[in-house]
């Protein structure tokens, strides 16, 4: 039998007292590359096994996806015994995971000058950072993308800006987290002992990724904003079973799309040519354009447009992906390896050939390692 | 250079954003990052070599170059050395074999087959440098039926359900204002070669990172499919609304194109909305629980509306903070480059640029307590390190590389 491929972490132990999906999502990427994750829930359970939607049998769905792959513990900080048990199994890790903000974790007891271990490496994932004025002011997707400056251009620019969909900002977050603690990991696997602590704030991370939007509008003297509505060519058009998202950047891709939608004399006008022509007579030829993207539909242009090597983009449904073969023939979707006959997931976000990502263990119910987990503290003990 | 990543180098032909991203948070976290040009197709987001200069940048007298100019090109290429090398000749092929011979990670994000028509693949890259971590991020990946279809952020948002998530309520789909899945690409990107050089240290074993851009895309829309998977249900859009929670949204303030952001996750926060409106909410049936008011989240939402409509934005935020709701002012670009919280953080910091000057930049969103970064160098000018690491890193002669200026292998601007 082939020998298991390596785990990246696996040599390591984190320790979640995060209560946030964002914090969530940093210790989920964490196990997915093989580290082992306890998650320590309050008694009345993490508040992500609240949020709606839920499956049919009443368990959250983000909590499916957030507390994945990790072993749950349920410890009441606020009693002493309980607390000294959440100190030991700290203060032998090798990470721990928190969203608390300076004053709460004070008043738990849970800062790293309270943890009083060198070596540990400690990620603080909050909303707005350790630091600064609103470090103790709530926080959550909505603000993150007010602040950011997302909310500002994502939208209609005749109605209310809009938040990216979901929980866009928690998977960032956690995904900048991953890359700070395992750089930290790295640096102490060179330097031992020398663990530390990491601030990654929810806002900041997204709006570094607001970085091009942001210096264009300092560089051009006026704020990027949200879409004309009326720009029928400005998002996703109409085709005959959805939406489809054309991109006519390039010459050769104007030239190849108006071919394929039998719009032969608009690609044989040398004026369209240019990109800074077609932007600024688009009035021109937008209606005519969409008029024809409605006869077709969206995986048949798409492939059409393939071919060409146009780029252009079909809306594709939850549906509609898990039916697509590319996806299926890079074996990207997956189950728990513990529980083969539960919820399918979607695939890491990239493949390592020699530490894959793994999914070993389905999102654990409230404090289901917790007999297990104490076990452990107290045999270490004796 | 200080940061996590001091001692580290990557020799990378990251372009655009997604690549370019990942790379430009490897350098702030202090890896050298020499980012490799060719200038025959320079990167597409330095733009064209004859375009105009941004409007504010114009009349600026060291902004002589718009390929220096761009920023998009000058936000996502922070914290790197940049070197030109024409790839197409023998000489210029000859000399990034060398640079990689000696680097820790490379990373590209061209189309699959351009780096096997460089004679650059990880296979060949491994002869040179056996250790070395190459990650490619593609639109599809490197294998599949889709492995050679061009794409780009924005049409990698709708190839990855994102698209489908994001509208008004019973609206059309949407894209966001800019390509999202570039800057999630270069995130994940950025976390797999440090895991991969972590492991390599460790091993002594490189290895190649396959990233395609509508997985990892797809993987930020986890729960959406999750919902789909379990209960058969496509999740429509929602807007500003949240699954569980009211009120969730973005409400007028009292002057055009001024927004405010406010929700509330608990009954104590709810109280305090209440407090600072008092319009009498506290006392309607309609809104007594979260439940009651996610019922009523039409009638509550136009409540909102009318309220917030008759206050000042940023006095209406700094209440709202105060009480403890879940509020923010939605800043646009010009804005967050006065946010107080964001400039006390550090996140945006002034950043001299040699042509276009002193402008507000994000940086790295990441702090550390003991292995503290630099303030990031700016985005360099096309082949500014060129002589440096030519010399420097490869032992040429200032002669040599002159010859090399001469011949187009390496310079900078429009090859003659």
């Amino acid at each position: 039998m082939a020998d298991a491929p390596a785990r990246a972490l696996g040599d390591v132990r984190v320790i979640d007292v995060s209560l946030s999906t964002a914090g969530a999502w940093t210790s989920r990427l964490l196990a997915d590359a093989g580290a082992d994750v306890i998650l320590v829930e309050p008694p009345d359970g993490h508040p992500i096994r609240k949020l709606a939607p839920f499956t049919g049998d009443g368990q959250s769905i983000p909590a499916l996806n957030f507390l994945a792959n990790k072993r749950a513990v349920t410890l009441d900080l606020d009693d002493d015994q309980q607390h000294g048990l959440a100190l030991r199994l700290i203060r032998g890790a090798d990470i721990v995971v928190s969203s608390h903000s300076p004053v709460p974790l004070a008043a738990l007891g849970l800062t790293f000058e309270d943890l009083d271990t060198p070596r540990l490496i400690m990620a603080h994932v909050t909303p707005h950072g350790m630091t600064g004025a609103l470090a103790e002011a709530p926080g959550n997707e909505l603000t993150d993308a007010a602040r950011s400056g997302w909310a500002s251009i994502n939208g209609d620019a005749d109605r209310e800006p809009l938040k990216p969909a979901g929980f866009a900002s928690s998977y960032c977050t956690g995904a900048a987290a991953y890359a700070a603690i395992v750089a930290s990991l790295r640096w102490r696997d060179h330097h031992p002992e020398e663990g530390q602590e990491i601030d990654i704030a929810e806002v900041d991370v997204m709006a570094a990724a607001f970085a091009p939007g942001f210096l264009g509008s300092h560089y051009r003297g006026v704020a990027l904003g949200r879409r004309d509505a009326s720009d029928g060519l400005g998002g996703p058009a109409q085709v005959a079973d959805g939406h489809f998202a054309l991109t006519l950047s390039r010459a050769h891709f104007w030239r190849d799309a108006m071919n394929v939608l039998g719009l032969e004399d608009l690609a044989e006008d040398e004026r369209y040519g240019t990109s800074w022509y077609r932007t600024l007579h688009k009035d021109e030829y937008t209606a005519r354009v969409l008029e024809a993207m409605r006869g077709w539909k969206k995986m048949e242009l798409f492939e059409e447009l393939a071919i060409r090597r146009v780029v252009a983009g079909p809306v594709l449904t939850m549906d509609e992906l898990r039916r697509v073969e590319h996806l299926e023939q890079r074996g990207y979707w997956r189950r728990p390896a513990d529980a083969p006959d539960g919820p399918e997931y979607p695939g890491h976000a990239y493949r390592m050939t020699e530490t894959p990502a793994t999914l070993d263990r389905h999102a654990p119910l409230p404090g289901e390692h917790t007999a297990d987990v104490i076990a452990g503290i107290e045999g270490d003990a004796r | 250079m200080t940061g996590p990543l001091s001692g580290t180098r990557g020799v990378v032909l990251t372009q655009a954003w997604a690549g370019a991203y990942c790379t430009s948070l490897l350098g702030m976290l202090g890896a050298d990052v020499i980012q490799v040009e060719v200038r025959k197709r320079p990167d597409s987001w330095r733009g064209d070599y004859a375009a105009p200069l941004p409007s504010a940048i114009q009349g600026i007298p060291t902004a002589q170059n718009p390929w220096n100019c761009n920023p998009l090109y000058n936000a996502v290429n922070l914290g790197k050395r940049s070197i030109t090398l024409d790839l197409a000749d023998t000489r210029g092929i000859d000399l990034f074999r060398r640079l990689l011979a000696d680097a820790d990670f490379c990373a590209e994000n061209f189309s699959p087959r351009v780096l096997e028509n460089f004679g650059l693949g990880y296979t060949s890259m491994r002869a040179i440098n056996p250790k070395i971590i190459l990650a490619s991020l593609s639109a599809y990946g490197h294998d599949g039926p889709w492995a050679n279809v061009p794409g780009i952020g924005g049409t990698i948002e709708p190839s990855s359900g994102l698209s489908g998530l994001l509208g008004y309520e019973g609206g059309p789909p949407l894209h966001s204002g800019q390509m999202y899945p570039d800057a999630v690409a270069g995130l994940n990107a950025c976390g797999a070669i440090i895991t991969a050089l972590r492991h390599r240290d460790r091993t002594g074993v490189g290895q190649y990172i396959d990233l395609s851009m509508q997985e990892s895309s797809l993987a930020w829309a986890a729960d959406a499919y999750l919902e789909y998977a379990t209960t058969g249900r496509q999740r429509p859009r929602m807007g500003n609304r949240h699954h569980t929670f009211a009120p969730h949204g973005i409400y007028p303030a009292d002057a055009e194109d001024r927004w405010i952001a406010l929700a509330c996750e608990t009954e104590e926060q709810w109280r305090a909305l209440c407090r600072v409106a008092a319009q009498g909410w506290a006392e309607d049936a309609r809104f007594a629980t979260n439940a009651d008011r996610k019922t009523n989240e039409d009638a509550l939402d136009a409540a909102i509306r009318a309220w917030s409509a008759t206050q000042d934005r940023d006095t209406l935020a700094d209440r709202l903070i105060e009480a403890g709701v879940v509020a923010a002012p939605v800043h646009n670009a010009m804005e967050m480059a006065d946010d107080p919280h964001l400039r006390s953080r550090g996140i945006v910091r002034d950043i001299d640029h040699p042509e276009t000057g002193h402008w507000p930049q994000m940086v790295l969103p990441m702090q550390f307590s003991r292995t503290v970064t630099d303030p990031p160098r700016h985005a360099p000018l096309q082949g500014q390190h060129s002589h440096e690491v030519l010399t420097s890193l490869l032992g040429l002669s200032t002669g040599e590389v002159d010859d090399l200026v001469r011949a187009n292998v390496t310079g900078g601007g429009p090859p003659r």
